[in-house]
């Protein structure tokens, strides 16, 4: 990847604006200022945190410490899609596990590394708040993707070498169907 | 008037208290890490925990609601509070550990959980003996741990700054330090990363931590997470005696604890005065132990031919000093005072030499503009400016002092590197007998004819006069060659210093300098000329100056030390003087 000059735009700034106006103090938009950043460059690196720092003239230790406090935000380059494996209680008892160490496979790395193509990187989280349709993962801090099968993983990294991102899918809750439909 | 029962005791209180700060004033104890009396209250360690209600009143007759007993009936409010930010008020009940078994379980739970991932490395912890985590472990922790799972690994050896070393499995996010340099320093240097078992305090990437007041957080740390990478691992503390003193660095004045062990300064750090510097000194202040220890004159030492410098007697130099000044005429005698020098030296320098005849002596201050910040670090380099102009002593600038030492014949200087500090050069120094009370080695005792080691401030009691016109004082920390730690009653002794010997391979007596305190010299040197000079201690100098300077009035040792010193010049008179 290209070394990006490490700047907001006009119009990002723009935005930057709009936010810290929503609230009391600049302090107080941090965190929408680094998915700003995060958004922008793809991760949030200390260098990306200095910016931010910079913009909203805040000390750099407060950046650092909000932004190595959040899993969501990549504090080093990451692969195009990345890939949440939970292996929590519920999603271990029905096989995130075994979900984790086919994607291993399959694409060649371990948890936490990157494919050498820069497509995917490999997370093993805690939970996601969808044990009722475990094992799951999610993709990029996005699309939950349910009741993983290996055959479903093989399909979700083909459409999304292909560019495709998951599409949501409401999932119902078995004690709910008699709700969900009156 | 509200009151307040605190373990079965009533206790009345006004205004605005917190029950920690309370009950501590009371001179009982809870346990704590995070509080500190100087900063916000985080309430983030939990381990203050004490068990608090309220007495019951009917609400029509006002009256206090009695059980069968006849007592008082509690509402305890339902669970634990932590004391630190619980605020009193009017009939408040308190139960701490010594009187509630609960609010004893609760410490020893909290304690507990603290402890799960905390190194036991206290044998080799440079905390150790001055470790709040340790002692009130001691105190009030469960006997053993039920966590039988690996400890949680941080990083170690960080190095956080020049001056700071960070162990981060030690920490327990007290947030002590974030909090200091958000607060008291205000160079928002630090903050906690991470999360969970895994968090510590560190800088940003980009940032080291080179706050001038870093070594702060060393001191305010309760546990060994945050280290002096200067003082690690040299002593174990208990090994050290400890001596208040003042900061000699600069113009505030930091009351100081001097730290010696075998007659070496090993440490210095804050002493509390809250009409100074409250909790804190800069960093710079507490570098000062290398002036007390390293480069020190240590016996006279007389110019010979050429820049040849051997040491000689004491005999010898009372007796070259003598026949120099007897060789003179005492008009040409400049006697240069010093900022740098007590009010006790400049007052018995510059009255040696009057008695002599000589003119009143000069001092030339050493104020670097620009250099303070408004807190702790002034301007004003020396110690005892203010001391020498109350003295009346002659405040002089560059040039006048130079074109006077062009006309003396005998330049005598007392404890002040003129000639480093760029106020007079080598060439200056040629013509003239230059004689130096040092005590340290400089660039003036290299341009001087005879050199007299002197004691500095970690070997005397004397005082010093603060930019904010502050009186205060130091005692004895280090022996020289002619003091006793046991026969003189000032200076504190450590364990080692009472039951070390000197046949413990552990106690040297290599770190005593030969030197005198300045008025000490003179008595000798009094002796020989025949004057009517002496005195046994710089008490009693002090006691003199107290008597015939106006300015003085009423002060004294046993003042200053009840006081924590005494403000001389208050702010009216400043004002007038401009």
């Amino acid at each position: 990847m290209a070394e990006q000059e490490l700047v907001f735009t006009e119009s990002e700034l723009e935005e930057i604006e709009k936010i810290k106006a929503k609230f009391p103090t600049a302090k107080a938009a941090t965190l929408q200022v680094l998915w700003v950043a995060q958004r922008k460059f793809g991760h949030v690196k200390p260098e990306v945190q200095v910016l931010v720092a910079d913009t909203l003239g805040l000390p750099h230790s407060h950046v650092h410490g909000v932004a190595s406090f959040y899993t969501q935000y990549y504090k080093e380059e990451m692969g195009k899609y990345v890939l949440d494996v939970c292996t929590c209680l519920t999603c271990q008892i029905c096989g995130g596990y075994e979900i984790l160490d086919h994607l291993e496979k399959k694409l060649g790395i371990e948890r936490g590394d990157t494919t050498e193509d820069g497509m995917f990187s490999l997370k093993e989280v805690e939970c996601l708040g969808a044990c009722g349709y475990a094992p799951m993962l999610q993709v990029s801090n996005e699309m939950y993707v349910n009741n993983l099968t290996p055959e479903k993983v093989d399909d979700l990294i083909d459409s999304l070498r292909a560019g495709n991102m998951p599409e949501f899918e409401s999932m119902a809750m078995p004690q709910h169907k008699k709700r969900n439909a009156g | 008037m509200s009151e307040v029962f605190i373990d079965g005791k009533r206790y009345e209180f006004e205004g605005d208290h917190m029950a920690l700060q309370f009950i501590m004033d009371l001179g009982k104890e809870v346990p704590f890490f995070c509080y500190h009396p100087a900063m916000s209250i985080p309430g983030n360690c939990r381990q203050c925990m004490v068990k608090a209600g309220q007495y019951i009143k009917n609400q029509d007759s006002g009256e206090y609601e009695l059980d069968e007993n006849g007592e008082r009936k509690v509402r305890w409010f339902p669970k634990m509070q932590i004391s630190c930010s619980l605020k009193l008020t009017d009939g408040m009940v308190i139960q701490t550990q010594e009187t509630s078994e609960e609010a004893e379980r609760a410490q020893k739970d909290t304690m507990e959980f603290l402890l799960i991932n905390h190194p036991l490395d206290c044998p080799i912890c440079d905390q150790a003996g001055e470790c709040p985590l340790q002692i009130q472990t001691y105190k009030y922790g469960p006997e053993g741990s039920r966590f039988e799972v690996k400890k949680v690994h941080r990083p170690k050896r960080v190095q956080l700054g020049p001056r700071v070393t960070l162990d981060a499995e030690r920490c327990i996010n007290c947030t002590r330090c974030v909090r200091f340099t958000d607060e008291i320093s205000k160079s928002h240097q630090l903050t906690i990363v991470s999360r969970g078992a895994k968090n510590y305090p560190t800088t940003s990437p980009d940032e080291t931590f080179d706050d001038p007041y870093s070594l702060n957080t060393v001191d305010i740390c309760p546990v060994g997470a945050l280290t002096s990478t200067d003082f690690r691992f040299k002593a174990r503390v208990w090994e050290m005696s400890q001596t208040p003193s003042i900061d000699i660095t600069n113009g505030k004045g930091c009351n100081i604890d001097l730290w010696t062990r075998d007659n070496e300064v090993l440490r210095i750090t804050p002493r509390y005065n809250k009409e100074v510097n409250d909790h804190w000194m800069p960093d710079a202040g507490r570098e000062a132990y290398k002036l007390f220890n390293e480069n020190r004159v240590s016996r006279p030492s007389i110019t010979l031919d050429g820049d040849d410098q051997p040491h000689t007697s004491w005999n010898n130099a009372i007796e070259t000093f003598a026949e120099i000044l007897e060789a003179n005429d005492s008009e040409n005698i400049l006697v240069i005072g010093s900022p740098h020098a007590s009010v006790e030296e400049n007052y018995a320098v510059n009255k040696f030499f009057n008695l002599l005849g000589a003119p009143n002596a000069r001092f030339v201050s050493h104020i670097v503009p620009g250099s303070g910040d408004g807190f702790l670090i002034t301007d004003d380099q020396a110690p005892n400016t203010n001391g020498c102009r109350l003295l009346n002593i002659d405040e002089a600038s560059p040039e006048a002092l130079r074109s006077a030492v062009n006309n003396a014949s005998v330049v005598i200087i007392l404890a002040d590197d003129l000639v480093g500090r760029g106020v007079l050069s080598k060439n200056d120094l040629n013509n003239p007998y230059v004689i130096t009370f040092a005590t340290n080695y400089s660039d003036t005792t290299r341009a001087s004819d005879l050199v007299i080691p002197i004691t500095c401030v970690a070997e005397h009691a004397a005082s010093y006069i603060n930019v904010d016109g502050r009186i205060q004082r130091s005692f004895p920390a280090k022996e020289t060659k002619y003091t006793n730690r046991r026969l003189n009653l000032e200076m504190s002794e450590g364990r080692l210093d009472r039951y070390g010997t000197s046949f413990d391979n552990w106690v040297s007596d290599d770190n005593k300098i030969d030197c005198r305190p300045a008025w000490d010299f003179l008595n000798k040197l009094a002796e020989r000329l025949g004057l009517g000079f002496s005195y046994l201690h710089s008490r009693a100098i002090l006691a003199e100056i107290a008597d015939q300077i106006p300015a003085f009035e009423g002060v004294s040792y046993e003042r200053m030390d009840e006081e924590n010193g005494i403000q001389l010049i208050t702010e009216q008179q400043e004002i007038k003087q401009d």
